[in-house]
């Protein structure tokens, strides 16, 4: 019987599902301000199951989630956050898309407590939208500290669908909330009980039945006719919707139509449309506040979070904090951060060796040299930064979290402004410094398109996590002791200085235009959830190590398949050492601690045999099959080009390397001189950089490796985020010439002096 | 104990209306009943003797002309309780007081207790059409914008019997008296507090300004400065914003 009903079953598809076939589905959509909460009431919705992903065309990040309430399966989607509807920025655009999409059941409007009456207008304005609300007062606690008191029952009552009361990041309230969505899905708002006032509402009724009669639109008439109403920027956005496609006669009456109102509200009122709507708006809010509120909140409910700021935000002591607390964060980061990077280093060295033991001693298998230089080599590179970078984001998580971050970006604004950038462009530029990619994704938060690519432009001249093993490489390779630590620091500065200069530039070429507003929400201090904060770091860091398991694998097995391939056959130093002008002697017993260079350098008289230990003679061979191979001979060709920088064949092969990803340089140069394994630490690395190149040579190529050739993966998001190859184009060549400019100048005019 | 939405006092003609056959002393003696009924549940003979400031004898005979009408329940020496007729007829007089008392208060900018005193001699010979209209104006003034710009404007104007011609013409249309010039968000000092009279700018940048709710009538602070003295932090409405100046300087306050 079972199989047979289920081979003629129609759709076999959910009977193959594990479980139980939920029997009905919602889908259920969050609207909210920014720092309402939203995104702690999803979290606490659907749990871990969750995606994160991008709306199409737009850089506005799409976060869905689902979870199952009794037999019903939710399908949960967050809006972007916004603080109206209007069709300014991206956000407010795509969250009306959405909304007017007739596809959602129930519509969850999250606001933050302690700000009812701006946060209601978004409610005001969801209802007009004729969509199916539960209202959730988020941090209920907050303000009842504050000693505010609402009648929520009385609130339910006038407004004619579900009320709740939630603590998000707690998770407090969020089964009422649950039977909320349920009971407004079960009893949909029949007629929405939104009071704008009879001369907006006959203009707004009047309007929505000619849409209607007309047929361009079928769903939110009244919502269509606000914004016909508003006219200008909402009337573009409203000719994009599909519903509008045959516009005609019909259109142009409904356009005369709403500017006849538009006129009589301004004459009747004296005020000019939007401004006029948004007091409807409010009177709407303030009639119902006053019904509804038992107790307004005490008037220093904010007192704490405002002493913190006369310090914090203080006039003389602001910038030194907010610099102490940037030090301390870094200082966190690279300290506690070493003994992690110390482990995991000597894991991945204990891995290659185990691996490595697999094959015989001094075989030359090309599977295991792919195993153990190539993969585990090249992933382990990026893996050991994982506990720098998590740390960097935990700190910067917990600063945003707390509600640091907006006072930092009150308190730098101007200095950013300056260089046409954006207050808020200093959270990205932060996270930079972790890494390009996350820092990238974190543009989101820029409401202005232009301020958003300008900082996307910059942002590679932070010196990320994987420029770090450059530095360490380099600097006490080239620098003595006591001026490390300032070469470190002052390369770090030539980043920043750069980006500024660069932004500065970019906003006076390529992305002219009207700056953006810095209309900035200050909410207060609050204390961040562990859970919270980790989630955020979390979900940055994992962009950081999906990029060492994706491209950073594949083209450490490219890169190793070029710098072996083609296979050199005869090499010179066999055949020196068959003529017999070269020769291997084993070094003296106990003479390990020998420099080998003892031998190398003992090119004695003419016709007297060079002396060659095994280990040098191994390293020739090597060198040799590294210049044959494709890499070498990519490094060779371009030589001349690099040759003004101060760089040869060798770097230049390298160099390659670290268009991929920055850290595989370091890796890259240890192949090239083939030195086994090496890493940053790697003091034989060291000194033979020290040997070959001249300081001057060390500080040309620091140079360029942190302005040139934004890693592969950057360039990936970047083409991502900005929505054109274009801007990723332009960013990794713009780069790359700057890099290249300032590393022939700095080389050049300092072999002048030297 | 004023409700805060204005009741229109006269309803529809169905009500039977035994107010009409009241005298002025009746009625006061039912608004005062009612008011003590729902302070504190029940009336007696001396607390309404008490509030009317008159002697608990002539309070007896009041009550028994009022228990005849069928407005209250009274039996000597028992608690006072209105019927449900004698209820509404003191909720519609006791509508009419207060509305009477608000137009004076907050139309004609009497003090309080002048207004009180007016209303309870007043409340009983207006008709109901003219009480009904009394009331409608008062709400208009109240939602209409426009409405509430005027009124402030005219609690600002002391000069209307030596008005000039040009008086008028001297307020600018927006309804911000020229006398004192509109100033800037960004021209206070933190700590001045400011009303807000006008918007200014266009499209994205005066809706996102808007969106936070910064509305005419709307009090705005300035808290402090950022220390390259760009941008500002100001308080409104129980939240807190930073904006620049140039965004601050289309906000026009007039400063308190």
């Amino acid at each position: 019987m079972n199989d047979l009903a289920n081979i003629t079953s129609p759709n076999p598809g959910p009977a193959l599902q594990a479980g139980p076939v939920p029997e009905s589905s919602l889908r259920v959509l969050l609207a909210g301000n920014p720092n309402s909460g939203k995104t702690s009431i999803f979290n606490a919705l659907s749990g871990a199951r969750q995606r994160v992903g991008n709306y199409p065309g737009v850089t506005v990040e799409k976060r869905e989630g689902r979870f199952r309430d009794g037999d019903v399966e939710v399908e949960l989607l967050d809006l972007p956050g916004t603080y109206s509807l209007s069709s300014y920025s991206p956000e407010e655009r795509v969250a009306q898309e959405e909304l007017l999409d007739a596809g959602a059941d129930v519509v969850v409007v999250v606001v933050d407590s302690t700000t009812l009456k701006r946060s209601l207008v978004l409610l005001a304005q969801v209802m007009l939208l004729g969509a199916n609300p539960v209202l959730c007062m988020n941090m209920s606690d907050e303000a009842r500290r504050a000693g505010q008191e609402i009648d929520t029952a009385m609130l339910e009552e006038l407004l004619g669908f579900p009320v709740v009361e939630t603590v998000g990041h707690r998770a407090v309230g969020i089964d009422h909330l649950k039977r909320a969505i349920a009971r407004a899905a079960n009893t949909p708002v029949q007629r929405s009980r939104l009071v704008l006032g009879n001369l907006l509402e006959t203009a707004i009724d009047s309007l929505a039945s000619l849409l209607e009669d007309a047929g361009l639109a079928t769903t939110g008439h009244r919502w269509l006719a606000l914004k016909l109403l508003l006219g200008g920027e909402g009337t573009r956005a409203l000719r994009g919707a599909p519903d509008l496609h045959e516009v005609g006669a019909n259109w142009s009456m409904a356009l005369r139509e709403a500017e006849t109102r538009r006129r009589a509200i301004q004459s009747r009122t004296g005020l000019d449309v939007s401004l006029y709507v948004m007091e409807c708006y409010y009177g709407f809010v303030d009639g119902l506040l006053r019904q509804v509120v038992r107790k307004a909140p005490r008037e220093d409910a904010r007192e704490m979070s405002d002493r913190i700021d006369s310090v914090v935000v203080n006039r003389l002591l602001g910038i030194p904090i907010f610099l102490v607390l940037m030090y301390a964060i870094f200082w966190v980061t690279f300290t506690l951060g070493e003994y992690p990077m110390g482990w995991l280093e000597w894991g991945f060295g204990r891995l290659g060796a185990l691996v490595g033991s697999l094959w015989p001693m001094g075989s030359d298998s090309a599977l295991r040299s792919l195993l153990v230089d190539g993969i585990i080599g090249g992933v382990g590179g990026v893996v050991v930064f994982l506990p720098n970078i998590l740390l960097l984001f935990l700190g910067l998580a917990f600063l945003e979290d707390s509600g640091y971050m907006a006072r930092a970006a009150f308190l730098v604004d101007r200095l950013m402004h300056r260089f046409g950038l954006h207050g808020q462009s200093f959270i990205p530029m932060m996270t930079g410094f972790g890494c390009s990619i996350p820092g990238i994704m974190a543009t989101r938060t820029l409401a202005n398109e232009r301020d958003r690519l300008t900082t996307m432009m910059v942002l590679p001249l932070m010196s990320c996590g994987a420029r770090l093993p450059i530095y360490m490489l380099l600097i006490p390779a080239f620098f003595p002791a006591h001026l490390r630590a300032p070469a470190l620091w002052l390369i770090y500065m030539v980043g920043i200085v750069l980006a500024l200069v660069l932004a500065l530039l970019l906003r006076r070429s390529f992305l002219k235009g009207e700056d953006a507003p810095f209309v900035m929400e200050l909410p207060p201090y609050r204390m961040p959830t562990a859970r919270a904060v980790f989630l955020k770091m979390l979900e940055r860091s994992s962009l950081y190590l999906r990029k060492a398991g994706t491209i950073i694998l594949a083209i450490s097995i490219v890169m190793w398949a070029a710098t072996s391939f083609p296979r050199l056959e005869d090499h010179q130093v066999d055949k020196d050492l068959a003529a017999g002008t070269l020769k291997i002697v084993e070094p003296i017993q106990g003479g390990e601690g020998e420099s080998s260079s003892s031998f190398t350098g003992s090119s004695g008289l003419s016709g007297v045999p060079v002396l060659l230990d095994p280990h040098e003679y191994q390293r020739r061979r090597t060198a040799e099959e590294l210049r044959y191979s494709l890499a070498g001979r990519i490094g060779t060709a371009i030589e001349p080009v690099i040759r003004p920088l101060g760089f040869d064949w060798k770097i230049g092969t390298a160099i390659l390397g670290a268009f991929t990803a920055k850290e595989v340089f370091v890796a890259q140069m240890g192949i090239v001189y083939s030195l086994g394994q090496t890493d940053e630490t790697s003091q034989e690395l060291r000194e033979v950089l020290t040997r070959d190149y001249s300081p001057l040579v060390g500080v040309s190529l620091m140079l360029f490796l942190l302005i040139a050739f934004p890693c592969m993966a950057t360039f990936a998001i970047t083409r991502r985020e900005s929505g054109s190859w274009k801007w990723a184009l332009l960013q990794s060549g713009g780069l790359t010439a700057l890099g290249y400019l300032v590393a022939l100048l700095v080389y050049q005019v300092g072999s002048l002096f030297t | 104990m004023n409700s805060p939405s204005i009741q229109p006092p006269h309803q529809d003609g169905k009500i039977p209306n035994p107010g009409a056959d009241l005298s002025q002393a009746l009625e006061d003696y039912l608004e005062t009943v009612f008011l003590l009924v729902k302070e504190q549940g029940f009336a007696r003979v001396r607390d309404i003797a008490d509030a009317r400031d008159v002697k608990a004898a002539s309070v007896s005979p009041a009550m028994s002309r009022l228990a005849r009408l069928g407005l209250i329940q009274y039996v000597r020496r028992e608690y006072i309780t209105l019927t449900p007729l004698g209820e509404q007829v003191a909720r519609r007089i006791y509508a009419r007081h207060q509305v009477m008392t608000r137009f004076f208060v907050e139309v004609l900018k009497v003090p309080r207790a002048v207004a009180q005193q007016d209303a309870c001699a007043m409340e009983h010979s207006l008709s109901p059409r003219v009480m009904d209209a009394m009331a409608r104006f008062l709400e208009f003034m109240e939602l209409c914008p426009e409405g509430t710009v005027l009124l402030e404007q005219y609690g600002r104007c002391t000069r209307v019997n030596h008005c000039e011609t040009d008086c008028c013409d001297s307020c600018s249309p927006d309804g911000s008296p020229a006398a004192s010039p509109p100033v800037s968000v960004s021209d206070l000092r933190p700590g001045q507090v400011g009303v807000v009279t006008q918007v200014e700018g266009r499209g994205a940048i005066r809706q996102r300004l808007l969106d936070m709710g910064i509305l005419p009538r709307v009090r705005i602070s300035v808290e402090r400065v950022a220390p390259a003295g760009d941008p500002i932090w100001i308080k409104l409405q129980g939240f807190q914003l930073s904006l620049r100046r140039k965004e601050a300087s289309a906000v026009l306050v007039a400063p308190v």
